[in-house]
């Protein structure tokens, strides 16, 4: 402001503050026009209070408030932890399997025999992540008795047999080849037999007694380790501790075999239906069935998941119209589907399957019992009546025993029902995923519940990546408090899991997987963390302009001008 | 048992790798009103053809913002035809149609996608997938560059979409995913995607409009558009049943840009092994519900041992639960992880209770703050003119 008035404006108290605008008008008409009266000093306070006020509502209020409201909620998350138990930085796990030796000989011979077994089998083992460890039970209280059956675990301290994977049991014997061996199918039991001069001299480093228990064990292990080294090598790539490698047929039996097993479930949905496309047979005797059939195989798996179990009966439901029918086959004399066309045998639009029923995924069983007129009916390829879909369920083809020629029973009686039972609990096995060999059931669930354990630490863990790196990836996502209290739990649990495997706790190591799988899956489909609409940025300018627009130009234009006036009344006393 | 198991373990047939499990459909229809009565029949036809190649109801989720059968504009009263020769009535009795009317939005749908659901949802309103899951995406309506419209109301845009199937992909929720859209400048709607694993088709490019294909003159509105039309023309007439070897390569050359007036896109970039790979999908891997089965037959299995063998497991469980019910008060460690659970979940409880209640009061509070800031915005701007007259 360097007009006239501005330079005397020393001797003149208060200026116009209509600048350069006025001053041309003053000199283009000077004598015509009066000057208005000049602003008294107080309106002139007045007035830069109330801009002031205006611009302390602004800032103060309104931006703190705009800000707050608009602002998204995330909370803090272990970003690091996290991405380093996805990586497997954090936890490598390892399933130290305690395996009991009883054996009725001297203390001393004992131990050396445990001894250069546990040496044999170290030599064995390429596989560092899993290892057996032989443990000298104490002798039992009769050592002399040579073929004396001593109760399993008698001796042993509650909470070790918990713990104990295998029980080798030395028994000596005169007769028969040896050593010999013999796995309990019922009960995790190894029986050895022998005779005394197998044993290893106290001189000796190494006897056949000592590599036949070795090579029997890692035997009995060899599955579970290829499950493991699989499940070890297929999730996250940073893992140190595969160094087992698997032959590529290993390798395709065990990736056929994770297609076909369902994904874990603390429970599981079964639902077995009865079909027929005609009005017979109306009736099962399902309950007794599933009582003696089913129910002892549910409760061996109780430890691992639980079971739900529901039943219908479908009259009249027809093939999909789609379907290739069924055709006579002269060889096998019988109706016949081809292999290719089984997947569509489920005729999904009308068949009333997967009830939304309860929580867990459903494991369907269809029992097809067919026309008189298209019985028996079998598969072509192999002349079966059941098959398997993979993660879905089992269905079987009851061909009416040729008794009833003229008709369909209208009844099926539980022996009736035994067939399609047993290929059904065959399925359900197959289902869960749980392993082929050894032949004992209790160490074929033991080895499932080590996987299951690993598996669901590797899926919480990846869970736990997938998380953090939605979280930086995503910044428009709220993120709210529950989710940081469920990531915390989570990695609390993943460790608990990790150490109750290494200690060699694998009950105790599911449960706290499970509890973290669970915390996991919270805390990632958190239901408010659905990300806010997206919104370009000529949206933001649409929805703003409108709005601030006519409050801010005479907000900012008020405030300039007063500036200015301000400056342009300070600067000229300054400047002499 | 176990020998049982082995042969049936040799019995079965070798699989490919990689495979997938199970079939989805998200079939949307994103338009209301009459007018749009063809984005109904576009829908409904494609989730005829999927159910009818084997996808079961509680695997398709349908979402209709509107109930042409039922509008009083229509001449046919509970019908829905998607051809002016009317041979096909679409609404027959057997539709579940998953999310209707105003449930149709776009946090409807990216809930839907991502599983961010309320635990009340019912499981068949759910896309209970995983990393064996093939999905089909369809979704027609009116759109423009990199948005589609949803009702009128709102929109959802390409990066929305686009991040939505990034957290499934995360989340493991998808093995492969068919991205098919039928609307204006379709093509931009999955340019913005970035996850694998994913083929996307559209119907036009951009700054092109897709059209209908024709009229029934008694419904009185257009009953298909076009691209819609010659897919299922397409799944219809070829693809006849579960069995089909055609591949997607087949289904995308049978466009014919003459015929549907716009320039249909295909997106093979995401897909793991690029064109060739994804030209080779079948049409049933995204269409149908085929899964290798694997066949046990030709055993015969022995009755005897195994019930045999079910005995001797009944036993062992008495037993178990006997040496258990012994143990139970001597166990500790099954006890106390039990404790700790029922613990942390007694503390979730008065936790979650504790936070609903504070985004409850937080929302109220915010609210009474914004409006006490209008006020006295208002109430600054009355003093300030008030005091600016006098």
């Amino acid at each position: 402001m360097s007009t006239p008035e501005g330079v005397d404006a020393s001797s003149a108290p208060v200026t116009s503050s209509d600048g350069p605008g006025s001053s041309s008008t003053r000199h283009g008409a000077a004598t015509s026009r009066r000057q208005p009266p000049p602003e008294p000093k107080d309106s002139l306070w007045l007035r830069r209070a109330v801009i002031l006020s205006f611009w302390l509502v602004v800032v103060v209020l309104g931006l703190p408030v705009w800000w707050k409201t608009t602002a998204i909620y995330r909370a803090e998350l272990p970003l690091q932890t996290m991405t380093d138990w996805a990586d497997g930085k954090i936890c490598k796990p390892v399933f130290p399997l305690r395996i009991a030796v009883e054996a009725p000989i001297a203390q001393q011979d004992a131990q050396h025999l445990v001894r250069t077994t546990q040496h044999a089998l170290d030599d064995l083992n390429d596989f560092s992540a899993h290892h057996l460890r032989l443990m000298l039970l104490d002798p039992p209280l009769a050592p002399n008795a040579s073929q004396q059956v001593v109760p399993d675990g008698s001796i042993l301290e509650e909470n070790d047999k918990e713990n104990i994977a295998l029980l080798v049991r030395l028994v000596s014997v005169e007769t028969g080849t040896t050593p010999r061996s013999r796995l309990q199918p019922y009960s995790p039991t190894l029986d050895v037999y022998y005779t005394a001069n197998q044993l290893p001299s106290p001189s000796s480093t190494g006897s056949p007694l000592a590599t036949f228990i070795a090579h029997e064990l890692h035997k009995i292990f060899a599955e579970e380790q290829a499950r493991l080294a699989y499940l070890l090598s297929t999730t996250s790539g940073a893992r140190t501790a595969k160094s087992k490698s698997l032959s590529a047929e290993t390798a395709a039996e065990l990736e056929r075999q994770s297609t076909r097993a369902l994904k874990y479930a603390p429970t599981y949905h079964l639902t077995f239906s009865l079909f027929s496309p005609t009005y017979l047979p109306s009736a099962w005797e399902i309950e007794e069935a599933l009582q003696d059939y089913l129910s002892p195989l549910l409760d061996s798996f109780r430890s691992i998941s639980n079971f739900t179990v529901d039943t219908q009966v479908q009259l009249y439901s027809t093939f999909s119209p789609s379907m290739r029918q069924p055709e006579y086959d002269d060889v096998l004399k019988a109706w016949t589907l081809r292999k290719e066309d089984l997947s569509g045998f489920i005729n999904a639009a009308e068949w009333p399957l997967s009830p939304s029923i309860g929580a867990g995924p459903t494991v369907n069983f269809a029992l097809y019992v067919p026309d008189q007129a298209q019985s028996p009916l079998l598969v072509k390829e192999n002349g079966g009546n059941s098959w398997l879909v993979p993660q879905w369920g089992g269905i079987f083809i009851l061909n009416p025993a040729d008794a009833h020629e003229d008709s369909t029973p209208s009844f099926l009686a539980k022996d009736a029902l035994a067939p399609a039972m047993h290929a059904f609990s065959d399925q359900l096995v197959s289902l869960l995923g749980l392993p082929q060999s050894p032949a004992s059931l209790p160490l074929r669930l033991s080895t499932l519940t080590r996987v299951r354990a690993a598996s669901l630490l590797f899926s919480a863990s990846s869970t736990l990546g997938a998380l953090a790196r939605l979280y930086r990836a995503l910044p428009s996502i709220p993120v709210p408090d529950m989710v940081a209290q469920s990531v915390d739990l989570t990695a609390a649990h993943l460790q608990h899991a990790c150490d109750s495997l290494r200690e060699g706790r694998f009950q105790g190591a599911l449960e706290h997987a499970r509890i973290a799988e669970g915390e996991a899956e919270k805390a990632f489909f958190e239901r408010s963390m659905v990300g806010q609409v997206y919104f370009p940025d000529e949206h933001k300018v649409a929805v703003y302009l409108p709005l601030l627009g006519p409050v801010a130009v005479p907000l900012i234009m008020a405030g300039l001008k007063e500036l200015k006036s301000m400056t342009g009344s300070i600067f000229p006393k300054r400047s002499p | 048992m176990a020998p049982l198991l082995l042969l049936l373990s040799l019995l079965l047939a070798p699989l490919a790798l990689g495979e997938h499990t199970s079939n989805w459909a998200v079939l949307v229809s994103t338009s209301r009103f009459w007018f749009n009565y063809r984005h109904l029949a576009n829908v409904l036809s494609l989730y005829r053809t999927v159910k009818r190649l084997g996808i079961p109801d509680s695997q398709i989720i349908l979402m209709l913002p509107d109930d042409m059968a039922c509008n009083p504009r229509n001449a046919f009263p509970g019908n829905v035809f998607n051809n002016a020769d009317r041979a096909l009535d679409l609404y027959g009795d057997n539709i579940e149609v998953d999310y209707r009317g105003y449930e149709v939005t776009v946090e409807a749908f990216i809930r839907l996608m991502t599983d961010r659901v309320s635990p009340d949802m019912p499981r068949s309103k759910r896309l209970l997938t995983d990393d064996r899951s093939n999905i089909l995406v369809y979704m027609t309506g009116h759109g423009g560059n990199e948005f589609l419209k949803f009702q009128d109301a709102e929109e959802i845009s390409a990066f929305d979409l686009a991040d939505a199937f990034e957290q499934m992909w995360e989340k493991k929720r998808y093995h492969e995913m068919l991205f098919m859209i039928d609307t204006c400048q379709a093509n931009t709607m999955y340019s913005k995607f970035y996850s694998p694993n994913i083929l996307a088709t559209g119907s036009s490019e951009i700054d092109q409009s897709s059209y209908s294909h024709h009229a029934d003159n008694d419904v009185g509105v257009a009953v298909i558009d076009r691209y819609t039309y010659y897919n299922l023309e397409f799944l219809e007439n070829e693809v006849r049943q579960p069995s089909s070897k055609l591949t997607m390569g087949d289904l995308f050359d049978s466009y014919d840009e003459d015929k549907i007036h716009s320039h249909p896109g295909v997106r093979y970039d995401l897909f793991a092994g690029g064109q060739t790979a994804a030209r080779s999908r079948l049409v049933m891997d995204f269409f149908g519900n085929v899964q290798n089965v694997e066949v046990e037959g030709g055993v015969k299995r022995n009755e005897t041992e195994w019930q045999d063998e079910l005995r001797a497991i009944e036993n062992m469980i008495a037993e178990a639960k006997k040496r258990h019910n012994e143990s139970l008060h001597t166990s500790p460690q099954h006890a106390s992880v039990i404790d700790e659970v029922k613990e942390q979940e007694a503390k979730r409880q008065v936790r979650r209770e504790g936070a609903v209640k504070v985004d409850e009061e937080e929302g109220w509070s915010k609210q009474i703050i914004g409006a006490a800031t209008l006020l006295g915005c208002a109430g600054a701007w009355l003093a300030a003119s008030f005091l600016e007259s006098v």
